[in-house]
């Protein structure tokens, strides 16, 4: 392990923790665990009391069953690679890292599935099954080092959602550990409709606050026969959207159907992987249609026209996998890439309906002159998930609250236009109190109620996902209990 | 509390819905009430709700009763409130490819006008005329199509549900991706209106295909072996079929006049696509003795005949023959086994029996027809052979007398407790659809 250090502490419960888990599979001491303080979203951080690295399901149950046992906060944690804070120990927890429960425990071609554990690597998956011909759907940006458990909780999107659905929609069986340490096995097989609640829709989302999962059964696909991506160019921000609505019209339903605008094009092509767009265009989609390869020609024919009707300044299609996987990397390194035009970036996760794409583009062009912030757009223009860049310098004093503020704005026109607050990031401790743009008190308290029936003392991952109670009905629930 | 007054109560609260006393509560079927309101408005359901919860009543839900034969062991509650006027579409948004509806529109219906703007709801329910849009989401229905389709689940984006308490209660929105808060959509969605009475829906839509087809295909032997290779074969290829479901003799009968195993394969894309598909299938070494296929109208004429198989809570039988209909889930290629076995069934049990299941999901449905008796001692089969593959059977329509001697879902699973707490939390008082659901919640 790590820790250079012996075991060498007057904490009982720390002597206890590696008692369960080996004495090499604890960090304690505070130089071991600064890295712990913060995930993907680095504008918050707090110290963890420690952090375990279980190797087994057994171990996790009783790691938490101590917890439990013992009123010690406790959370799990994958790669720590999540954008809204899920992973933060905001109440000094005992961090439960998953990271050595990494194994591809079975695949299974015939019926179409895989079992890993929470820790394996997304993208590994895909590479494991490829030379069979068979992939993994959900991509989510970070899918090189993000964790299939850490896409559990979060409900993981990507590029390809559009088409082929969340992880929700992958998610065939579960084994969880229930916040008082109960092992349970949900969706035996992964045979689909397993009679009662749905369990594993419940689970999937929601942010490590109900349970901790030890082992994932998920739907493996075959690959497409044939894949076709097209890059196009506008002058125009408002022809682009047009034209993702018109190819959407046109009964297509792509892969993917991503956009980019000038001020993210100007971030890629500074970054690691240029790929030579021109720097004066206002907006580029980058669409990609894969299925029977019979098909496939009729459907970019019919996307080349929708483009060029709506003014397409050039528009082309990949000649080879060399070329696609170019785009593709430019792409999904694009939230990375604004580090090379700016010392901060906040990432920002609303979704809105596809049509009120331009007045929602509109109002957060206003947000940036409001807050004197630039604001690139780099979004899943398909299903209407939007991630606004805001660019800021946190040395500069109040900029990080302007950027704050300036991000919750972007998420306030985003619920006005009848959208979402989280398309695929998760709320974390991030979107707390933007959860009150879209959702009453009421609505949150009936959320809170499913939380108290899986995490009755509270005692995972306590603090996330919902407003702290302020006016919101978990007071009156405190005074209640209180009484 | 006597009926009179409970309906004079209702009556002066309601004045918009229509209360009246059954004269003859449903004694086949069961799941029915003293008196039954059909209310109009949201305000009218969530006032039903609060009232009933306040005084202690019970109450059961319906909308069109095609799946009154669906789990519960009573034969009426206090009140039976119908969904079946609070019908309708409040939005439809044709860019953005959503649509929102009240619960008791007909599935039908729905597609009917959304083909006029080549849309649909990407399922295909069982009895679609009579079978509302409610009923599908509250029972997470799925027809032949899910290998292509999915379930129900995968396509409601967004609900309204007037809570017990009367409260009403929005989960999910109009976006077709949402990761704000726990994904609640998911708990209602095959919650069997034991948690609340949805009041709203909203679903996304896909575009019509532009060609579909349907390839069905006998085998030589019949034998498990020769499916299974043909299966596996297909299912590693890169084809897109949209369902590849077999049925079984008696049931392909019925279908397509001869009685032998039929595997049928849809598919739904562009035309050049579709036949591209089905040359492929032509070319496999299947073993196929037969390929039949049916294009565009022919398909859909098929598909809608087999909609109409099964019976349904809108029909009763008389005299000491029963119909059950149990649906099966196993893994993918398992589903030949199911099959087979039910064809012993039909020997060993004396009963009739029509079955189809999904090669590339693992869901069955297995039609029983017999006498009680027999049916039972039939599901009782089924089931062992069902344990032994770790798969469930659950009865999706069974008459009351029967559902209240076998327990239709089979058990109560390990995590049972949380299932409780669920209810507990969100119905305290068991006022909605009682012991209609696992465990008898």
């Amino acid at each position: 392990m790590l820790r250079k250090k012996g075991l060498k502490t007057h904490d009982k419960h720390i002597k206890k923790l590696a008692a369960i888990v080996g004495p090499k599979e604890i960090l304690f001491h505070k130089e071991e665990l600064i890295s712990y303080e913060s995930d993907g979203f680095t504008i918050h951080s707090h110290m963890p009391k420690a952090v375990v690295f279980p190797t087994n399901t057994e171990e996790v149950a009783e790691v938490v069953k101590y917890c439990s046992d013992n009123d010690l906060p406790f959370l799990a944690r994958g790669a720590g690679t999540g954008l809204s804070g899920g992973a933060i120990p905001l109440n000094g927890e005992v961090i439960i890292s998953l990271v050595k429960m990494k194994r591809l425990l079975s695949v299974d071609l015939e019926n179409r599935r895989a079992v890993v554990e929470p820790g394996y690597v997304n993208l590994k998956l895909t590479n494991s099954i490829s030379d069979k011909g068979y992939y993994y759907a959900p991509d989510p940006s970070s899918q090189y080092c993000c964790t299939i458990g850490g896409n559990v909780a979060e409900n993981a999107g990507g590029a390809h959602c559009l088409k082929y659905g969340v992880t929700t929609n992958h998610i065939l069986g579960l084994e969880v550990v229930t916040p008082t340490g109960k092992i349970m096995e949900i969706g035996h097989d992964g045979i689909p409709d397993a009679p009662g609640y749905d369990l594993l829709g419940i689970l999937t989302g929601s942010e490590g606050t109900l349970g901790i999962v030890t082992k994932i059964t998920v739907r493996i696909l075959k690959n497409p026969e044939e894949k076709q991506t097209v890059l196009a160019y506008f002058d125009d921000v408002a022809d682009g959207s047009q034209a993702v609505s018109d190819i959407v019209s046109a009964g297509i339903v792509p892969a993917a159907l991503e956009m980019m605008d000038k001020i993210a094009i100007e971030g890629v092509e500074s970054a690691a992987f240029p790929v030579g767009h021109p720097k004066d265009i206002e907006a580029l989609l980058l669409i990609e249609v894969d299925g029977i390869s019979a098909g496939i020609n009729e459907q970019i024919n019919e996307i080349l026209d929708v483009c060029k009707k709506r003014n397409v300044r050039s528009v082309k299609v990949a000649q080879d996998d060399e070329e696609r996987a170019k785009w593709w990397a430019n792409r999904k390194t694009g939230f990375g890439a604004m580090g090379t035009i700016s010392p901060d970036y906040l990432v920002q996760d609303g979704v809105i309906p596809r049509s009120t794409l331009p007045e929602v583009l509109k109002r957060i062009g206003e947000i940036s002159k409001e807050s004197g912030l630039r604001i690139a757009n780099i979004f899943h223009a398909g299903d209407g998930n939007l991630h606004p860049l805001i660019l800021f310098d946190s040395r500069i004093p109040g900029q990080t609250d302007k950027a704050l503020e300036a991000g919750s704005a972007c998420l306030q026109a985003c619920a006005d236009a009848g959208g979402s607050i989280t398309g695929e990031h998760g709320v974390g401790i991030e979107k707390r109190e933007e959860m009150r743009f879209v959702f009453s008190d009421k609505e949150i308290e009936a959320q809170t109620d499913i939380r108290e029936v899986f995490n009755p003392h509270y005692l995972l991952n306590a603090g996330k996902l919902f407003p702290s109670p302020g006016r919101c009905a978990e007071v009156k629930k405190e005074l209640k209990a209180a009484e | 509390m006597i009926i009179s007054d409970l309906i004079s109560d209702l009556t002066s609260m309601l004045p918009d819905s229509h209360v009246e006393e059954k004269s003859s509560p449903n004694q086949f079927f069961g799941n029915d009430g003293d008196i039954i309101i059909s209310p109009k408005t949201e305000n009218d359901i969530a006032a039903v709700l609060h009232y009933a919860n306040e005084n202690n009543k019970k109450m059961n839900i319906a909308g069109n009763g095609t799946k009154r034969g669906f789990g519960g062991t009573e034969n009426k509650a206090d009140i039976l409130l119908s969904l079946s006027d609070y019908k309708g579409i409040i939005e439809h948004t044709v860019g953005d490819m959503t649509i929102t509806v009240k619960p008791g529109t007909p599935f039908q219906e729905l597609q009917d006008y959304l083909s006029t703007h080549n849309q649909k709801i990407s399922l295909d329910p069982s009895h679609p005329e009579e079978a509302t849009i409610g009923g599908v989401i509250a029972a997470n229905d799925s027809g032949p199509k899910r290998l292509g389709y999915g379930s129900a689940r995968d396509h409601v984006i967004g609900l309204r549900m007037a809570y017990p308490n009367g409260e009403i209660i929005r989960s999910g929105g109009k976006v077709v991706k949402n990761v704000a808060g726990y994904d609640m959509n998911k708990l209602f969605v095959g919650s069997m209106g034991t948690l609340g009475v949805v009041t709203e829906i909203v679903l996304k839509l896909r575009p019509l295909p532009k060609y579909e087809s349907l390839m069905l295909l006998t085998f030589e032997k019949e034998s498990k072996e020769e499916i299974r290779s043909f299966a596996v074969q297909f299912l590693d290829s890169m084809m897109e079929p949209v369902s590849m479901e077999l049925l079984n003799p008696e049931l392909a009968e019925k279908l397509t006049g001869q009685k032998v195993l039929t595997l049928a394969i849809a598919f739904e894309d562009v035309e050049s696509s579709v036949h591209y598909q089905e040359e492929f299938v032509k070319n496999m070494k299947s073993g196929a003795s037969q390929m039949t296929i049916l294009a565009q109208q022919e398909a859909k004429e098929f598909w809608k005949r087999f909609n109409y198989l099964f019976p349904n809570g809108q029909r009763e039988q008389n005299g000491l023959a029963a119909e059950a209909v149990v649906k099966v889930g196993v893994k993918n290629l398992d589903v030949i086994q199911i099959l087979k076995e039910s064809d012993w069934l039909e020997d060993a049990h004396n009963v009739s029996v029509h079955a189809h299941g999904g090669l590339g999901h693992g869901l069955c449905q297995v039609h029983l027809q017999g006498a009680q008796d027999d049916i039972i001692k039939a599901i009782d089969s089924l089931r062992k052979t069902v344990k032994q593959l770790n798969g469930y059977a659950v009865i999706k329509h069974l008459p009351l007398a029967l559902r209240q001697v076998i327990d239709v879902w089979g058990g109560k699973p390990s995590y049972f407790f949380l299932l409780e707490g669920i209810k507990t939390k969100i119905d305290p008082k068991k006022t909605l659809n009682p012991k209609r659901y696992v465990g008898g919640l």
